[in-house]
């Protein structure tokens, strides 16, 4: 067999010879685009940490700017949110992850100091409003975007918070493990508009419902899921059902 | 409706403000679900406890609930959304007390009257002790009635002579006081004397 080398002693010095240059070569090549990796990512880094430093109040305190900065991050991959093994660095930079999850801590706060009285649904502008107030901030300043992305970051806890959307525009934070079905979830929306109120006869007239559907939804609420409260001293009813979450309260 | 806390129309020194929850309709209703009435006797009996304390009420009574007029009535009744805890509600929150050691039952051998513990008698006992010590009156003998009626009002005054003897029992109990039998019935002594 014809070897390229050719044979003979000499040839080991040949062979190893072109290897060494060979591997020569291949380093230079690989150090070469390290070394332009790096000053790329140096440049990178740069004007990240500008453009973090300049303008780190303004996504902590302007709703609007943090919503577009957060669409502009999502969009080119980074995540200026992801814990401290992925992205710490970056999230250090702006200190936005603390930002958010002690956004995190204090919407679990709420949810479970309100749980006693509403079941652990809390309508999403109720839950706003009172993290606002345990931050001592105005209105406008905490957002339901910035809630529902602080909710996000706390899924790996798996306490089971969840986003439900009623409809229209209106949200529900639910704090407990429990399935809210299609009818209570109807039963809730319809409570909603009477300020916490729900009788049978609500349901049959405005949704149609047959008075054992209605009746079965709101006993389950009632006894099963400890999600409305019973009032048993009703004017015109007799007996109706209060859904804590859909009431307003004022502290 | 937004529920909100109110503060009571007051004839008596400083309003209360009631909860919140004391605007909610079913708050008057016993509830069947057993975690959901748990957290309802829990807010009824601070209720009931910081209420008895901002007005020094020492006893509520099942009748309390049955005709206005009571001492109790702006706890029990809420005129704005006209609801009122019925008789049997309230008897069951009295015995849900009594179960926690937040009041007793005075006279005993009955379920329809509490004496209510807004301060255990422990406590009772360390304020009856420190009134003795700051007013100078360690080491002599006082009847029933000069705790319960001093000439200078105290925090003592008007406490109802079941709750004082479960007070000076505790300080027995711990080498601070002795009971004496004197002239008009009994007294007591107390001393200083570490707990």
């Amino acid at each position: 067999m014809h070897r390229l080398g050719g044979v003979g002693l000499a040839a080991f010095d040949r062979q190893k010879e072109s290897q060494r240059s060979f591997a020569e070569l291949s380093s230079e090549l690989s150090k070469a685009q390290v070394d332009h990796l790096q000053s790329q990512l140096t440049q990178f880094r740069t004007a990240l940490s500008h453009f973090a430093t300049t303008h780190r109040d303004a996504i902590k305190s302007d709703p609007d700017f943090r919503h577009k900065f957060q669409q502009m991050c999502s969009s080119i991959g980074v995540d200026p949110l992801a814990g401290p093994r992925k992205g710490g660095w970056w999230a250090e930079i702006l200190g936005m992850s603390d930002w958010q999850y002690e956004l995190g801590v204090q919407i679990v706060d709420v949810c479970v100091s309100t749980r006693e009285r509403n079941g652990g649904v809390i309508e999403m502008g109720e839950l706003v409003r009172m993290v606002s107030k345990l931050r001592g901030v105005g209105s406008g300043v905490i957002t339901e975007d910035d809630v529902m992305r602080s909710i996000k970051t706390l899924q790996p806890l798996g306490a089971g918070y969840e986003v439900i959307d009623m409809g229209d525009g209106e949200k529900m934070v639910r704090s407990v493990m429990k399935e809210l079905d299609e009818d209570q979830a109807i039963v809730l929306a319809e409570a909603q508009a009477e300020g916490g109120r729900i009788v049978e006869e609500i349901l049959e007239t405005r949704r149609g419902w047959p008075r054992e559907r209605a009746k079965a939804a709101l006993e389950n609420m009632l006894f099963r899921d400890g999600l409305c409260w019973l009032d048993a001293q009703d004017q015109s009813h007799g007996k109706a059902y209060w859904i804590p979450s859909a009431m307003r309260w004022d502290e | 409706m937004a529920l909100s806390p109110q503060t009571t129309p007051s004839g008596y020194q400083t309003g209360f403000l009631l909860p919140s929850i004391h605007s909610a309709p079913p708050f008057f209703t016993e509830q069947p679900n057993p975690n959901t009435q748990a957290q309802f006797n829990e807010q009824w009996i601070r209720l009931i406890l910081t209420y008895a304390r901002h007005r020094r009420l020492f006893s509520l009574r099942v009748e309390d609930a049955v005709v206005a007029g009571s001492e109790w009535d702006e706890v029990l009744r809420n005129e704005r959304i006209n609801r009122r805890m019925v008789p049997a509600h309230l008897s069951s929150i009295l015995a849900a007390m009594v179960a926690k050691n937040l009041a007793v039952y005075e006279p005993a051998k009955q379920t329809s009257a509490v004496l209510l513990y807004w301060r255990l008698p422990e406590e009772w006992a360390d304020v009856l002790h420190s009134w003795a010590t700051a007013t100078g009156q360690l080491n002599t003998i006082l009847t029933y009635y000069e705790i319960t009626d001093p000439p200078v009002p105290s925090s003592l005054s008007d406490i109802p002579l079941p709750l004082l003897k479960r007070a000076v029992n505790v300080l027995t109990r711990s080498g601070r006081a002795q009971i004496i039998g004197v002239a008009e019935g009994e007294g007591i002594r107390l001393f200083a004397g570490g707990k």
